[in-house]
């Protein structure tokens, strides 16, 4: 490594906080970033990377603390006044213009100058190239290239306007196993070259083959900063999933009852091929809560979405109570009596322009309770919603208002209310805390118990470790699709479902730091 | 160290609103007012705008926008008129807000409208010898709705089975009945007694009763605004415009919710042809009583716009439909007294409708301070070593 520059601290957030509506998505950030090396963010979805991302990248500006770079405080309104002040960025989704070729989308960043000289730009960017080993045609229409090329012009418009940090956000989800390597050697190389890389990463064993240091952060916190060779990937697993302190929920064991769920060899194809499933084999009994754990992406989405319905099995079969549901759509399987909380509440689980009432009632708009022959009874819906204030603590003005203005919090008890309201004899359930402050994430966990202990079976995807030991009475885990162990609550440890997630079977030969 | 690359010219001119320490912030909440207040505003503009174009013509603006005034709302006889001409604009009107309020974006309004036409002729000159009148009218609208619905569901079905671009499939399907419609009028259709492209004059039986005797205006108008209360109780008070309006809203959590978009898809093309169908015919047996190709003054096509102005509402579309049949009929009586043209009303008509759309954009959103204690500190040198 490039000697003059270590251990010099050349990009530093401290004490920055950044809030949205609902979310602390950073919250009191410290970090540095040392000088010609590569530094990795870790954190599941959510945990508040890429919004760090966006304040190093001038996209927000931090309502609390600041962002040094040389060791002065710089204020950014704009990216502009990053890419001036140094910092380049590759989002995730990328800025180019399609039909113009790399070089004029190289150029096209560059400001203030009332002609832009084609011909010295082709000069500069060949010498980029040549320093660093990117192998792309210039003159070729950037919509002709393929979707890992265009990020090499990413890079290369980040170069060219004289970065000296650049920030890449989750490069590898576009790329195949050769093109990862081929951006990584890139990398590497640029960091001995003197330039610093900020990569963005939720996979285990990129931060261990790229990094140099690594930033773990989880639910917008830095869990810890640590050098990269001093770590393990069990122990960064341990750090990302956590452990949350106040939240030990005194489970009692309660006695598992009938078969409700009977999953069987179930395949689910997927477009891309990431995320499908892989002959997955699973039950759930009444009064029993199976926890799915496993790193975002190996599955778990796919899962959710064959056992709701909304994404058809190639293979295999999904029993409730003895019904093979798997052909049925997703409002027979509500009839069956399958409630299902999503992991993507403001996506997948409400509308967010409906009145609270009204999301409150989604999903059984035509049954006997809020209507009938297809009229809405305005009564009973405003009666149920305000049985659902009162049972599940939901702080709002009143079931009237848009749904629009309520906190994370809130939304997923609106959800809730509306999944229990059935009790279920199914209830699957996707990172229903992600997101959550401590006090709703513990609500949650609570009710999900209440749930269990009705007789309700329930499945319980969830990439948080800790809510996983903390509910469940037997947690599986998923890689790349298969559920590679399963374990009894009793026996499970972090360790070992840390190795299994981190994809090594067997059984754990060291321990976490 | 040294990556060997000069730094290119960078500036840090950034937002203005931002470095004058504002911010743009998103509402919550869209109160009702707020709407109010962007439609009048963004009507106003537009006749201030026009005002400006006026002035350049050597008139005079007051003058001018009295007489429009009066030819639109000056007498009994001009109010009823503006009636007449807000009628079909109603009901085209209410067919693009219905589809619109589930992003089913039905462009084909004015195809619709020609089906709706059509189904009417066809079924009068079925049975008008037949059925008396209190039996005929009824009829009558019942097919023309059939008939928008039926057209209008052919981009429907598409778009449910195949993913169509309904936008298209749409404005596509509005060449394709007026070129079967000229085809009629060519031939089957034809009146005998005349070579232009037109059918005989209908009955008595079919013809719409008067609202007001003596006037212009028939119940088309009074079944209109029948129509947009119906449109909204379907939407706030049944199952059906709950789905619709959920799809609109969020499609990926109603399918997670079961609500099957497909089939709200097809029912709401259905419904909203049904609605222009109906447009259709109010023009022919109110109006014209006899089908020829230019009984639509592009009723389908400004019934979108009405849609828009209107905000998706059904009240909002009975008063843009109501304020674009006056300044049509006011229209006539400026250039008469006046000069000006009768066209510039189609300025105001869009103008307003870009003010509208810019306002119902810039009301989601409020100013609001960002900081106040201190002035921006100047960026660090990009400049390095």
């Amino acid at each position: 490594m490039n000697g003059s520059g270590a251990n010099s601290v050349l990009l530093r957030a401290s004490g920055v906080t950044k809030r949205f509506p609902g979310v602390v998505a950073n919250d009191d950030i410290t970090l540095e970033v040392q000088r010609a090396r590569v530094h990795c963010l870790l954190g599941e979805n959510g945990a508040g990377k890429s919004t760090l991302a966006d304040l190093f990248y001038g996209v927000h500006e931090p309502d609390e603390g600041v962002i040094e770079l040389r060791g002065e405080p710089i204020h950014m309104v704009s990216p502009r006044d990053a890419i001036a002040a140094g910092i380049g960025m590759v989002r995730q989704h990328f800025e180019l213009v399609t039909p113009m070729s790399v070089l004029e989308n190289v150029v096209i960043g560059t400001r203030g100058e009332a002609k832009v000289d084609l011909r010295t730009a082709r000069v500069r960017l060949g010498e980029l190239c040549d320093l660093y080993g990117v192998e792309v045609d210039l003159d070729t229409p950037v919509g002709d290239l393929a979707v890992g090329q265009q990020q090499w012009v990413e890079i290369l418009k980040a170069l060219y306007l004289g970065c000296e940090v650049l920030i890449l956000d989750e490069p590898t989800a576009v790329l195949t196993p050769e093109g990862i390597e081929r951006l990584f050697t890139t990398l590497r190389r640029m960091a001995s070259e003197g330039l610093t890389i900020v990569l963005i990463t939720h996979k285990l064993h990129e931060v261990m083959e790229i990094s140099d240091d690594v930033t773990v952060l989880r639910r917008g916190r830095v869990v810890r900063t640590s050098l990269t060779s001093e770590v393990t990937m069990a122990g960064l697993t341990r750090m990302m999933v956590g452990r949350d302190v106040d939240l030990d929920i005194d489970v009692a064991e309660a006695s598992r009852g009938d078969l409700v769920l009977d999953v069987s060899g179930l395949d689910v194809a997927t477009e891309s091929g990431r995320g499908s499933l892989k002959q997955v084999s699973l039950v759930v009994h009444e009064r029993e809560i199976l926890g799915i754990a496993g790193v975002s992406g190996n599955g778990q989405d796919a899962l959710f979405d064959v056992l709701v319905g909304m994404q058809p099995a190639a293979a295999g079969t999904i029993v409730v109570d003895g019904q093979d549901m798997a052909e049925l759509s997703p409002a027979a399987r509500l009839d069956l009596g399958v409630a299902s909380v999503p992991a993507d509440r403001i996506h997948q689980g409400l509308m967010m322009d409906f009145r609270i009432s009204e999301n409150l009632i989604l999903g059984r708009q035509r049954s006997d309770r809020f209507g009938r022959r297809g009229w809405l009874n305005q009564n009973d819906i405003a009666r149920f919603a305000d049985d659902s204030f009162a049972n599940y603590d939901i702080a709002a003005p009143s079931p009237t208002h848009v749904t629009r203005v309520l906190s994370g919090g809130n939304l997923q008890k609106i959800v809730m209310a509306r999944e229990l309201a059935g009790q279920p004899r199914l209830l699957i359930v996707h990172q229903p805390t992600r997101g959550l402050d401590i006090g709703a994430t513990e609500y949650v966990r609570r009710r999900l118990v209440e749930e269990r202990d009705r007789g309700a079976a329930i499945l319980l995807i969830s990439e948080d470790l800790d809510e996983l030991l903390n509910l469940s009475s037997r947690i599986a885990v998923m890689f790349d699709g298969r559920i590679v162990g399963e374990v009894d609550r009793r026996d499970a440890t972090i360790d070992r479902i840390g190795m299994w997630m981190a994809g090594v079977s067997g059984t754990p030969g060291e321990a976490p730091p | 160290m040294s990556a060997g690359i000069s730094n290119a010219p960078g500036t840090s001119s950034g937002s203005l609103l931002r470095r004058a320490g504002w911010r743009l912030e998103r509402r919550l909440e869209v109160k009702p007012w707020h709407e109010v207040v962007t439609l009048v505003g963004a009507f106003i503009i537009g006749l201030a705008i026009c005002s400006i174009l006026i002035a350049a013509s050597d008139k005079s603006v007051v003058d001018s926008y009295r007489a429009l005034f009066d030819g639109a709302f000056g007498s009994r006889r001009a109010i009823y008129e503006t009636l007449v001409q807000a009628t079909p604009l109603i009901f085209t009107g209410l067919a693009a807000a219905f589809a619109f309020r589930a992003k089913v974006w039905n462009i084909g309004g004015e195809g619709q409208f020609f089906a709706g036409a059509m189904g009417a002729y066809f079924v009068s000159d079925l049975w008008s010898g037949v059925l008396p009148r209190g039996v005929m009218v009824p009829v009558l609208f019942i097919g023309a709705a059939a008939a928008g619905a039926l057209w209008a569901s052919i981009a429907g079905v598409l778009k449910a089975r195949y993913d169509t671009n309904e936008i298209i499939t749409t404005v596509m399907l509005n060449f394709i009945i007026l070129l079967i419609l000229s085809y009629l009028l060519g031939d089957l259709w034809r009146s005998p007694d005349t070579f232009y492209f037109q059918t005989v004059t209908l009955p008595e039986s079919t013809h719409l009763p008067l609202m007001i005797g003596g006037s212009r205006l028939h119940w088309g108008f009074g079944i209109a605004a029948a129509m947009a209360v119906v449109v909204y109780v379907v939407l706030r008070r049944t199952a059906l415009g709950y789905e619709v309006r959920g799809v609109g809203i969020n499609r990926t959590a109603g399918s997670y919710k079961g609500i099957s978009v497909p089939r709200v898809t097809v029912l709401v093309m259905a419904i909203s042809g049904a609605l222009a169908g109906l447009a259709g015919a109010a023009e022919l047996a109110g109006v014209h009583h006899r089908l020829q190709l230019d009984i639509s003054n592009n009723f389908g096509f400004v019934g979108i716009i009405i849609a828009l102005i209107g905000r998706l509402h059904p009240a909002g579309v009975v008063v843009s439909a109501i304020a674009f049949g006056a300044l049509v009929n006011g229209a006539v009586t400026m250039q008469i007294q006046t000069g000006i043209p009768a066209a510039l009303v189609d300025v105001i008509q869009g103008l307003s409708l870009i003010f509208v759309l810019t306002g119902a954009v810039a009301v989601r959103y409020r100013l609001q301070r960002t900081r106040t204690d201190e002035s921006l500190p100047a960026l660090a040198d990009p400049t390095d070593e």
